[in-house]
């Protein structure tokens, strides 16, 4: 009994439950990526296919609306759904917001992600021209993020509070906001006040003292010959 | 009753004719990208493809087969929806080399 149980343990040991690689569709992802780089190469500065199948193309600012125009009237493309358009904010970077778009092919059944940066003053060209389901996503990065997109029909909050300042989704907003609304009896309407917590924030530490991908780790800087020092003249 | 099955796309008469019409003004438009670009290149190779295909098979159930690209309505949409994109690429001239690079860590990850 043993036995048998020690050698229906040794067969799952060799294989192991990780998701099979579908090396077609990498194939497939990697070729059309090289094909849209090779026809629009004033705007893409790269081109990636994650490990999961996920092409992702990286555009410079200015080519949004060309780039989604092709892909979406383009034969070979024909991406007409826009699924979502999101930002995300990497304060440490010059331009700090990444405008992601994620569209669907009906027709071949495949999906793409087209990514753009921008800092927090420079405006970005509306999708809304090109996939009508940009309008309230572009709602709710201006509202989130403060990234303000030129030539959108309607650009105003969509998620928070009318009065409301700040723009929740930075990095730099804390996570119980600057403000807390009650109702008032004595003025008989809701009033915002500043936040009082009743306990400090408290921030933990979960980075793990053991490097999490040794199999990604920076390049070895290469060690750089310096001028020595003057050597004076001993006298 | 014939019916395409989609909502808003009526039945195309004589769909050869006006196959035949877009994919000429498509060839039209190319002809003002220079020869180099990879767009002009690869366009004209679908376009010429698919009217080979259109101009040999006169039956519609059949060129529809051999297209494989859906009803024969929504291939009349491909190919408009081609043409309009083909007009703006001209404006744009996207096989211009890179108009300007990132930050060199823009695009790492992770940070």
């Amino acid at each position: 009994m043993w036995a048998a149980a020690a050698r229906g343990l040794a067969r799952a040991a060799l294989r192991a439950t990780v998701r099979p690689k579908n090396e077609v569709e990498q194939k497939q992802l990697c070729a059309f990526g090289e094909y849209v780089a090779e026809i629009l190469p004033k705007y893409i500065q790269q081109v990636q296919v994650t490990c999961f199948n996920e092409l992702e193309l990286m555009i410079h600012p200015d080519g949004i609306i060309p780039v989604l125009t092709f892909l979406r009237d383009h034969t070979n493309a024909q991406f007409k759904s826009l699924a979502d358009l999101t930002a995300v904010d990497v304060p440490s970077r010059q331009y700090r917001f990444e405008i992601v778009y994620n569209l669907l092919s009906l027709r071949f059944n495949s999906r793409i992600r087209v990514k753009t940066y921008t800092d927090e003053l420079t405006p970005i060209d509306s999708a809304v021209p090109v996939h009508k389901a940009a309008n309230w996503y572009e709602r709710e990065v201006w509202d989130m993020y403060g990234v303000f997109f030129a030539n959108h029909p309607d650009l105003r909050r969509i998620l928070t509070d009318y009065g409301f300042e700040g723009h929740p989704f930075r990095k730099d907003f804390p996570l119980s906001g600057y403000v807390e609304v009650r109702y008032d009896d004595e003025v008989k309407r809701v009033v915002a006040e500043p936040v009082e917590l009743a306990q400090e924030f408290r921030k933990f530490d979960l980075n793990s003292p053991w490097e999490t991908f040794p199999a990604y780790r920076p390049a070895p800087e290469p060690l750089k010959i310096e001028a020595g020092a003057k050597k004076e003249d001993a006298k | 009753m014939q019916t395409t099955g989609l909502v808003g796309l009526a039945v195309a008469e004589n769909p050869h004719e006006r196959l035949r019409i877009l994919y000429t003004k498509i060839l039209g438009v190319l002809e003002n990208i220079p020869k180099d670009a990879a767009y002009r290149k690869y366009t004209e190779q679908i376009v010429n493809e698919r009217f080979d295909l259109v101009k040999k098979e006169s039956d519609v159930q059949k060129l529809q087969d051999k297209l494989n690209s859906g009803q024969i309505e929504e291939v009349i949409v491909q190919a408009e929806n081609e043409l309009s994109l083909a007009r703006k690429m001209i404006q744009w001239k996207p096989w211009e080399p890179l108009v300007e690079e990132p930050p060199s860590n823009q695009w790492r990850w992770p940070i």
